[in-house]
């Protein structure tokens, strides 16, 4: 039985793991040190280090960002799923899929800190706001979302904390310092806990949909000056794209979780996350679709060659390649095929494939608008991240996994006793 | 006498005088045979040199004056000064500065893109005015076409609504400037410029090439920022053409307006009716860049 697995492990399994866990750490901090090498540099030097220019001002850091904005507003939208839509079978995954959540808003910051030439004024955009920039409004609902994701955690998590608290353990430690005084179980708190998750996941939605990811498509779509941001179906995409990659990561994220702990997967919940995952991928390919379909058919020169530049240049392998072969069509066949779609390991290999699929989208919306020149006679761009920029994502990237880790050591992300689960 | 005087060279400056007095009426004599008030016409005369010369404040002038003014020449007159006290019809007139660029005189020359870079002294990698050659036509039909290109000054600026600190904002003038000690550096304004008006300062220098190039920073919009150094604004924020701004408040032309070989650039107020751009701008050869996007350009072409 899985819960005697994690109730009781016998000591070998244990110390087996705790050497996995220190070689994870160990990466990760190797990661962290080598970007964090990289992330000095272009602190220092500023932004001659990255091959940005103000002909494409806007590159790899930027689609990271989108990228994991996205991953947390995917993840928020499913733990909805279960808090405010009731999908209790999903249920291992909810407390997982908010903490998810926090850490890729604050990832996405840090790539947003990073491309800002100034990063020390970085409290302007709140200080004056300007009401009729997207961009300045995204910064105020990321803040509030964040402290939503975060209120929303801790009352999912309050009653492990309460029962935490009492155990010596360092968990029982953080556990007792964030529970204050009010350290009761009832049938009341619970029924008051419940309620308050469901209010906060139903602000919740909206916040996600319309002012996080939403609102961050809303910073390209609003750009006259690119036709092929230009149009009203961007931030939609933006939303579904979200929910595909959201999803995808907390089913690689479950699996691999389950396996390095050598615990039992929830084989059914896996199956059918996968299926939901490539059904929002297929939404998201429909409306891709006419998107492009109008692009095309409205022959506006400049939207042809945006539209040309993702599909038909040097860059194309990054829309052929990435986002349509190992992002869209491998997925769908290891989803839908009958001997691999129930294999947990290629449902996994599926899942990563689509994570990375969809970074692959977030390049390909960042970068060929802006290759393509504004007027006839102006330079055209050419940009390929360079070596500090990949290094400087791989560090931001590894703080994310490490704050995750961590939190996860510190806080009672999963459930504890599955069975106790089952009276309440 | 007259040609006496002519062939003398020994006049002095008193003898010119005395002739420009015989000459032109007595001013106080003329206004004593008017109805009006010679007194009060010689202050008036009197103050509105010191308004000239920014001695006066022209408000202070209309109070001194409002209450003679209504008994010289009534309720009508009178009013009229009275209420210019406020000079509501002022303010929304201001100038609106605008340019005209004569395609047809403009030869590609890129006289203006280097004196711009001298004024402004932006670093390599910025261009404030870019001179774009294209040629048109198939041969043997083919020619070949200038189109300079500075910032637009838009009505309706991109860059402006975008902009998430309002470091970026538009003068009554109608000039779009950037408040490089505000802004952050997020680049979302040259993404949203639809004629890549604007560029980031990466923070390199030609100092290598020419000693002493980061000695002085240019005084663009007026403020003094002396030596360019790393990480000193307005390294590491957004930079572009301003009008000269900093010439205008002199009452000097855009550098690249002066030093235009073919003299294709007009430079004036387009809220005066009378000046040449605007009589220029309502020509049948006047069109703007991509009027299609509602910016409204205050850079107007004649084709
Ligand atoms: S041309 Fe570009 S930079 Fe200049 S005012 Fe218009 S939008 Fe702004
Ligand atoms: S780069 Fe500066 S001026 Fe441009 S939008 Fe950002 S804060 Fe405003």
């Amino acid at each position: 039985m899985a819960t005697t697995a994690v109730a009781a492990p016998s000591a070998r399994v244990k110390a087996k793991q705790s050497k996995r866990f220190k070689i994870w750490i160990g990466f990760l901090f190797l990661l962290l040190i080598a970007g964090g090498y990289f992330i000095v540099e272009r602190l220092v030097q500023g932004l001659p280090v990255t091959n940005l220019s103000s002909i494409t001002p806007w590159g790899a850091w930027i689609a990271f960002y989108i990228f994991f904005v996205g991953l947390s507003a995917g993840s928020f939208l499913l733990s909805t799923l279960i808090y405010v839509f009731g999908m209790m079978e999903y249920e291992r995954i909810g407390r997982m899929a908010l903490f998810t959540a926090i850490v890729c808003m604050i990832v996405a910051l840090t790539f947003v800190l990073m491309d800002l030439g100034r990063p020390e004024r970085m409290l302007n955009a709140i200080i004056y706001w300007n009401v009729t920039s997207p961009l300045a409004w995204e910064v105020h609902f990321y803040l509030v979302y964040i402290a939503l994701l975060t209120t929303e955690l801790y009352i999912a998590m309050r009653e492990d904390l309460v029962r935490l608290a009492g155990t010596a353990s360092l968990k029982g430690k953080v556990a007792k310092w964030l529970t204050f005084k009010n350290s009761t179980i009832t049938e009341s708190t619970k029924k008051r806990d419940h309620k308050w998750m469901k209010i906060l996941g139903t602000i919740g939605i909206p916040l996600a949909i319309l002012g996080v990811h939403g609102g961050t498509g809303t910073i390209f779509a609003v750009v006259q000056a690119r036709p092929s941001w230009n149009t009203g179906l961007f931030p939609v995409i933006f939303v579904v794209s979200a929910m595909v990659s959201g999803t995808a990561l907390l089913l690689a994220m479950y699996i691999i979780k389950k396996k390095a702990t050598k615990q039992k997967i929830d084989h059914g919940m896996v199956v059918s996350l996968a299926k939901m995952m490539v059904g929002f991928l297929f939404i998201d390919l429909g409306l891709q679709f006419y998107e492009y379909l109008v692009g095309v058919y409205g022959l506006e020169h400049h939207h042809l060659e945006g539209l040309g530049t993702m599909m038909g240049s040097a860059y194309s392998w990054s829309f052929w390649g990435v986002q349509m072969f190992l992002g869209a069509a491998i997925p769908i066949f290891l989803v839908f095929n009958k001997k691999t779609g129930t294999n947990v390991n290629a449902l996994l290999t599926a899942a990563i494939l689509i994570v990375i699929g969809i970074i692959g989208v977030r390049f390909n919306i960042v970068v060929p608008a802006q290759i393509v020149p504004l007027f006839e006679g102006l330079p055209a761009g050419d940009y390929f991240p360079t070596f500090n920029e990949w290094m400087v994502s791989v560090g931001i990237a590894a703080m994310g996994l490490l704050i995750y880790t961590f939190g996860e050591q510190l806080l009672p992300i999963e459930e504890i006793q599955s069975s106790e689960k089952t009276e309440g | 006498m007259l040609s006496n005087m002519l062939g003398s060279k020994n006049m002095t400056e008193k003898d010119w005088n005395n002739l420009l007095d015989t000459a032109l009426p007595d001013v106080e004599k003329e206004m004593d045979a008017s109805p009006f008030d010679t007194k009060l016409s010689f202050n008036m005369a009197d103050d509105a040199r010191k308004v000239i010369n920014e001695n006066l404040n022209i408000k202070d002038f209309h109070k001194k004056y409002h209450s003679k003014l209504l008994k010289e020449f009534g309720e009508e007159v009178g009013q009229d000064f009275a209420s210019g006290a406020d000079e509501p019809a002022q303010e929304t007139d201001g100038v609106k500065w605008g340019m005209v660029i004569d395609l047809r005189k403009c030869v590609g020359c890129d006289t203006c893109t280097v004196s711009c870079k001298a004024e402004n002294r932006t670093p390599p990698g910025i261009s404030y005015n870019v001179v774009l050659e294209q040629e048109i036509g198939d041969f043997p039909n083919v020619a070949k076409v200038n189109l300079p290109r500075p910032c637009m000054q838009c009505e309706k600026p991109s860059c402006v609504q975008v902009c998430p600190t309002r470091a970026t904002y538009k003068l009554k003038n109608g000039i779009v400037t950037i408040d490089n000690d505000r802004c952050i550096g997020c680049r979302y304004c040259i993404v949203a410029c639809p004629y890549g008006a604007r560029s980031f300062d990466f923070g390199e220098s030609y100092e290598d090439e020419m000693p002493g190039y980061n000695d002085v920073t240019s005084p663009e919009y007026g403020i003094e920022r002396g030596e360019r150094k790393p990480g000193k604004t307005p390294i590491g924020t957004v930079r572009k053409c301003n009008f000269c701004l900093h010439r205008l408040e002199r009452g000097e032309e855009p550098a690249c307006v002066e030093t235009c070989v073919g003299d294709a650039r007009f430079f004036g107020d387009l809220n005066d009716p009378n000046s040449t751009v605007s009589k220029l701008s309502k020509s049948p050869r006047a069109f703007r860049l991509k009027s299609d996007l509602g910016n409204g350009p205050n850079v107007i072409y004649l084709k």
